[in-house]
């Protein structure tokens, strides 16, 4: 190995290597969950969450310097997190690449340093560092980096290998740390995950053959409206942003081996080229971020005429714009276009903002209804299954015209990519009230009382959410052991707070001993949420049967839809 | 020195036999039960009336007449020079309306304090009034200090059921739309004129909160904060909710310790809009005589 640096050219190589690595293993990380139920989904958090800083340092091209690249990687990151183990991974890259950005060239100090920027800039965004996960395993990384650099190895290639070697060494160590992990029998997925984002990048710096195309991106495309997220689809879909046209004419002969160098020096620009020679002159067509070097060239062959250099960039945002515009009515004026856009934008700053909004993320058509009639402005659908993006959160708030909007998140690992959103966001003030489940949503906003102050009501819901406690009853994916209790595959289980409250083959009778684990003397009502796959039929016999039970609590059934599962329940 | 008399309605929560003892005057309030009418406190207990409400008896409302009233004023003119009558809200009944105009007619020996209050925050005043006579204010002195001083309470309460404020009709939208699908229990405000929508609970428990983090902050932001003079009046209401009310104090006294709470049972003319099961707490700043 010759090469003792990394510059900006391999980093997007072995970033790009990194996240296809990442996407290749997803399915077997989703596997690593440690609760058995039917939402393992850290590989597919992290791989979206990387993807999308992919796509746009894809769209950079070859010729991006270091500050491009680290510009894509960071704020891709960030905008794609979703779920906790994305959003650690998008603060380890923020860190990471808030140290190198001014670097031309990465050599084994600067990468040690790096790292110890990301691991701090990863235990910054998380509340309480639980140790035996992907933080430590970072922190591992980052340890013996400065402890390698420290002994004097300047080899980036044995560098990479040790601090990956040793990496992989902590992650088989965590479940030393997490007992959930011993006896789930598994390391941590989102340790598991950021070891394939390095293995795969190292491959790509020791010049393994590595496919690098990003043709078939993990999970659904940005949504279609919303500025901002036209721009990440406008940039991530074109590579090369300026349409370079022009006419050289020939001031001495342009042979074929002329015509050759150029053909090549055009490709290590760009693409879409074209490149006919005619006597006395040459028609030269090629896509490019940079117009000023096919120019430059083409200068030393002749004069240049009839030039032409569009920003298809913008023109793709323009038609992306026009598309997502309802009326299909053509326009008459080029202008118009721009016009239009413009009243769009007066008219919707000229509605007064409300004073309070809500967000809810939610799955199922009951569910959803119920808070949509709770005076919810806007709802992201999600959650178990789909953990939103930090980018979905910010298209949301873009969509409720409030000065505070109060943000339910309404599952754990989608808490952290809602105050991500908070710092990204500048225009409306956010706040998040850290619900865990459905039921404690319902709370918060049940809670809500338009009169009070923003802080006041803050302070009100999360004392009410945490007055209310949630057993939700799902199916076991596989065999395991969780707080000592034995878990077949397909086993029903409920799933309370803080861990398992019951397993059985029974559905309701797992429901009903879920309750009765929550239920004590200060409990007055029952919730029952039902889902997708049960009847109301069914649902209504169990309430009655829960309500015989504890006689001294109100029972309330809801239709709730939710997908995966059977009953979400709540005492409060 | 004048002689001012303290004349109040029955919504103010004072019992014919409480008002023997504060020497305060009370004029019942008429019922129509199944087209009879009935006087809250003289032919009309407690009891019956929630009987009655419970049965589904048609209930109607109605402002003293004035010939109650006059009779009323004339009796208690020929041992007293002045009047103080301080009728239940404006907002809430006409009676207060009916007082004033058959006022003119004595020669400002009568003034109908227009503030707004109902039932515990009205009981109130009458006793500040009778505070105010002692220290040799005048009736319109008097009248004149409780309406400047009318905004200094506040009133919150929680209703079991929406059914009777539907059925009476006696609420602004807002407070009807507050029924969901969830079975909520909702928080009203009496804040001037109207009775309103202030929030929603889906337990007890939450509804208790939301009433005392609402007293509390009407006490920080608009009389002044707690201060260790206890310059506050606390007070529950309830509708055929006693054991309720005295959970409720116990809690109340947790977060406001050493103060008195004094609690009443809502007027009826009140209760019949919203029904049984309801808690109200409320507050008025003492005034400073």
């Amino acid at each position: 190995m010759g090469l003792q640096k990394i510059d900006a050219k391999m980093l997007t190589k072995m970033f790009l290597a990194g996240a296809k690595n990442l996407e290749s293993k997803k399915e077997w990380i989703n596997e690593l969950n440690v609760f058995p139920v039917p939402d393992g989904d850290t590989g597919t958090n992290m791989t979206m969450t990387i993807m999308s800083a992919a796509k746009e340092v894809a769209a950079l091209g070859e010729t991006a310097d270091m500050i491009a690249i680290c510009k894509a990687i960071s704020s891709g990151s960030l905008r794609g997190a979703r779920g906790n183990s994305g959003v650690i991974l998008s603060q380890l890259f923020r860190g990471f690449t808030k140290r190198i950005k001014d670097e031309q060239e990465l050599t084994v100090t600067v990468l040690a340093e790096s790292y110890e920027k990301a691991v701090e800039s990863a235990y910054k965004a998380v509340m309480k560092p639980k140790e035996g996960t992907i933080l430590t395993v970072a922190k591992g990384i980052a340890d013996k980096a400065k402890e390698l650099v420290e002994e004097g190895c300047d080899d980036v290639a044995e560098f990479l290998r040790q601090v990956i070697d040793h990496g992989y060494y902590v992650l088989s160590q965590t479940p030393e740390m997490l007992p959930v992990l011993k006896q789930a029998g598994v390391v941590d997925s989102g340790g598991q995950g950021l070891m394939e984002v390095l293995s795969g990048a190292l491959d790509a710096y020791l010049g393994k053959e590595v496919d690098l195309s990003l043709d078939s991106p993990a999970g659904k495309s940005a949504p279609a409206s919303g500025k901002s997220s036209l721009e990440v689809q406008a940039g991530a879909e074109i590579k090369f942003g300026y349409c370079t046209e022009f006419i050289i004419l020939l001031n001495k002969t342009f042979n074929i081996k002329m015509e050759m160098d150029f053909k090549a020096y055009l490709e290590s620009i760009g693409d879409s080229i074209v490149c006919v020679a005619d006597d006395d002159v040459v028609k030269v067509h090629v896509h490019t971020n940079d117009p000023g070097l096919a120019i430059q060239k083409a200068l030393k062959y002749g004069a240049l005429s009839n030039m032409k250099i569009d920003n298809m960039r913008l023109e793709h945002q323009e038609k992306l714009f026009k598309m997502s515009e309802k009326s299909g009515e053509p326009l008459p004026v080029e202008l118009s276009d721009t016009k239009t856009a413009k009243v769009e934008n007066v008219k919707k700053e000229e509605v007064p903002p409300k004073d309070f909004g809500f967000i809810a993320v939610s799955a199922g058509e009951g569910v959803n209804e119920i808070f949509r009639s709770l005076g919810v402005d806007y709802i992201i659908e999600g959650g178990q299954t789909m953990n939103p993006s930090t980018a979905d959160i910010l298209d949301a708030v873009d969509k409720v015209n409030a000065k505070t909007i109060f943000i339910l998140p309404n599952n754990k690992n989608i808490i952290l990519a809602a105050n991500q959103a908070v710092e990204l966001t500048t225009e409306k003030d956010l706040l998040v009230i850290p619900t865990k489940t459905i039921p404690q949503g319902i709370a918060a906003v049940i809670n809500f009382v338009p009169d009070m102050s923003a802080d006041e009501n803050e302070a009100a819901m999360i004392q009410e959410i945490s007055n209310v406690k949630t057993g939700q009853v799902t199916y076991a994916v596989r065999d395991t052991v969780i707080d000592d209790k034995e878990i077949k595959k397909d086993d029903f289980m409920g799933l309370g707070d803080h861990g398992i409250l019951s397993v059985g083959t029974e559905i309701n009778a797992v429901a009903k001993e879920t309750i009765a684990q929550m239920v004590d003397e200060d409990s007055v009502l029952i919730s029952i949420y039902y889902g997708n796959d049960v009847t109301q039929e069914d649902a209504e016999a169990f309430r009655s049967e829960v309500e015989s039970s504890h006689p001294s609590c109100d029972v309330e059934l809801q239709y709730g839809g939710q997908p995966i599962y059977y009953y979400v329940m709540s005492v409060e | 020195m004048a002689n001012v008399a303290i004349v109040t309605d029955s919504n103010s929560g004072i019992t014919q036999a409480a008002a023997k003892e504060l020497g305060i005057y009370v004029l019942p309030m008429p019922f129509m039960i199944d087209e009879k009418t009935y006087y809250e406190d003289i032919n009309l207990t407690q009891e019956e009336f929630y009987g009655k409400l419970a049965g589904g008896a048609a209930i109607g409302t109605s402002q003293p007449s004035p010939e109650a009233v006059m009779e009323l004023w004339d009796k208690v003119l020929k041992e007293h020079d002045q009047i103080v009558h301080i009728p239940m809200s404006s907002g809430l009944s006409g009676s207060c309306q009916s007082a004033m105009m058959l006022a003119q007619d004595y020669e400002g020996k009568v003034q109908v304090v227009n503030n707004q209050r109902i039932s515990v925050t009205q009981r109130q005043s009458c006793l500040d009034a009778r505070l105010l006579a002692s220290k040799g204010m005048d009736a319109e002195k008097i009248r004149e200090f409780l309406e400047a001083d009318k905004f200094n309470s506040s009133i919150y309460i929680m209703l079991d059921t929406l059914y009777y404020l539907k059925k009476g009709g006696r609420i602004t939208p807002a407070a009807a739309a507050i029924g969901t699908m969830l079975k909520l229990k909702p928080v009203l405000q009496i804040q001037g004129e109207k009775l309103d929508a202030f929030a929603k609970a889906h337990t007890v428990n939450q509804g208790k909160s939301i009433m005392i983090n609402a007293i509390k902050s009407d006490i920080e932001k608009r009389f002044g904060g707690l201060t260790e003079d206890k310059h506050i009046w606390l007070q529950i209401a309830h509708t055929h909710n006693e054991e309720a009310a005295k959970a409720f104090r116990e809690e109340i006294l947790e977060h406001f310790p050493g103060y008195d709470v004094h609690i009443d049972p809502l007027s009826l003319s009140v209760a019949c809009h919203i029904g049984p099961g309801a808690l109200a707490f409320a507050c008025c700043k003492k005034i400073e005589a």
